[in-house]
């Protein structure tokens, strides 16, 4: 059955992920290798709407990919495993506040998520820089991007709108 | 301190949801405002407490925020009404664009500004990472589980959740290792 795989892989993200919505994709891509749901370009421009549409990003693409996969049912089904675990958790911390944050094992264990979150945030930037950086624009783009958000923190949506606009001026001066 | 009824509460998460856009850290301000500002149902302090709480779990940051609030105010079905309030507008959102998005995307010009905000993508992967990176305490295990973390997915192309329950045991050990080094 399509929608309990589902839910399995999306409770596995929303109990395993770490940093926020863009944080997800890591696990989202590995599903884009391993089921054929959606393909990897899809899942960027997933990704992308997620961005631009109001509501989490995190979210908004566990929606996205669930309809991909299984139209309305599947992405309520994606959406709400993907909350699922952490609602339990919110209860039981919510509760428990105290206690929590000076457990030995509670500690280390949150510590150790962080570089595992940036090894798996890097390993998916290589995977598409791999896919997608095969020409001299793409790279000069995303040099652009990085330098941008050099001075100051931006919004998702900044970088978002202003890389789509750079691709309507290439394709306008194109054709 | 009032308090809120729960379709109430249910309604201003709607409203949240829908005027949220973008990442995690956007909700904060919008929260601070309905709650702290406009009804002062909870001090801004403690807001500020949550959200440090919700980063630290799993999940979307989010919605993590908006279950610590919900619960606070009304228990857990607060948290349950504050969960779906916040999704409730993005969801359809979602669910109205995708239908309508695989036929926009035959066309050439909306390919070409796909191929930008692939582009994109790839950087806000990159700038996540950045400010995990430095919003955490760096010392010489996290140096180690990060490098053998990503060889592990690069290289040997490991699963995340393999990833995850390899490193997090190796991380434990490491860190009773340092823990017992330092107490000798």
């Amino acid at each position: 059955m399509i929608y309990f795989k589902l839910a399995f892989e999306f409770l596995k993200i929303g109990l395993f992920s770490f940093g926020g919505g863009y944080a997800t994709i890591p696990f989202l891509y590995h599903i884009s290798q391993q089921y054929s749901w959606y393909s990897l370009d899809e899942l960027t421009k997933m990704t992308a709407v997620a961005s631009i549409t109001p509501g989490p990003v995190g979210i908004n693409v566990a929606t996205y990919a669930g309809f991909k996969t299984a139209g309305i049912l599947g992405s309520l089904v994606a959406t709400l495993s993907e909350i699922l675990p952490s609602f339990i958790l919110v209860l039981i911390v919510a509760k428990l506040l105290k206690k929590f944050s000076n457990n030995f094992y509670v500690e280390a264990v949150l510590s150790t998520l962080k570089p595992i979150g940036c090894a798996l945030l890097a390993s998916v930037a290589v995977g598409l820089i791999r896919v997608e950086l095969n020409n001299i624009k793409s790279i000069i783009l995303l040099l652009v991007l990085l330098l941008l958000s050099w001075k100051s923190k931006k919004d998702p949506i900044f970088y978002i709108v202003f890389a789509g606009v750079v691709g309507a001026l290439i394709s306008f001066l194109h054709y | 301190m009032n308090s809120t009824s729960l379709l109430n509460l249910y309604l201003i998460f709607v409203k949240i949801g829908a005027i949220l856009l973008g990442g995690g850290y956007v909700i904060l301000p919008l929260i601070t405002n309905e709650f702290a500002t406009k009804r002062s149902l909870i001090k801004k302090e403690e807001i500020v407490d949550y959200f440090a709480l919700a980063q630290s779990l799993p999940g979307i940051i989010a919605a993590n925020i908006s279950m610590f609030i919900g619960y606070k105010l009304r228990g857990k079905r607060g948290a349950l009404l504050a969960m779906l309030g916040v999704i409730t507008v993005p969801f359809f959102c979602i669910v109205a664009l995708a239908s309508l998005l695989s036929i926009l995307t035959e066309n050439q010009y909306v390919q070409s500004v796909f191929w930008g905000v692939g582009i994109a993508v790839i950087a806000l992967i990159l700038l996540t990472m950045r400010e995990l990176w430095q919003n955490t305490k760096k010392d010489l295990s996290f140096y180690i589980v990060f490098f053998l973390a990503l060889a592990s997915l690069v290289i040997f192309e490991f699963s995340p959740i393999k990833t995850i329950l390899i490193f997090t045991l190796f991380g434990i050990i490491l860190n009773k290792v340092v823990k017992q080094k330092e107490a000798e």
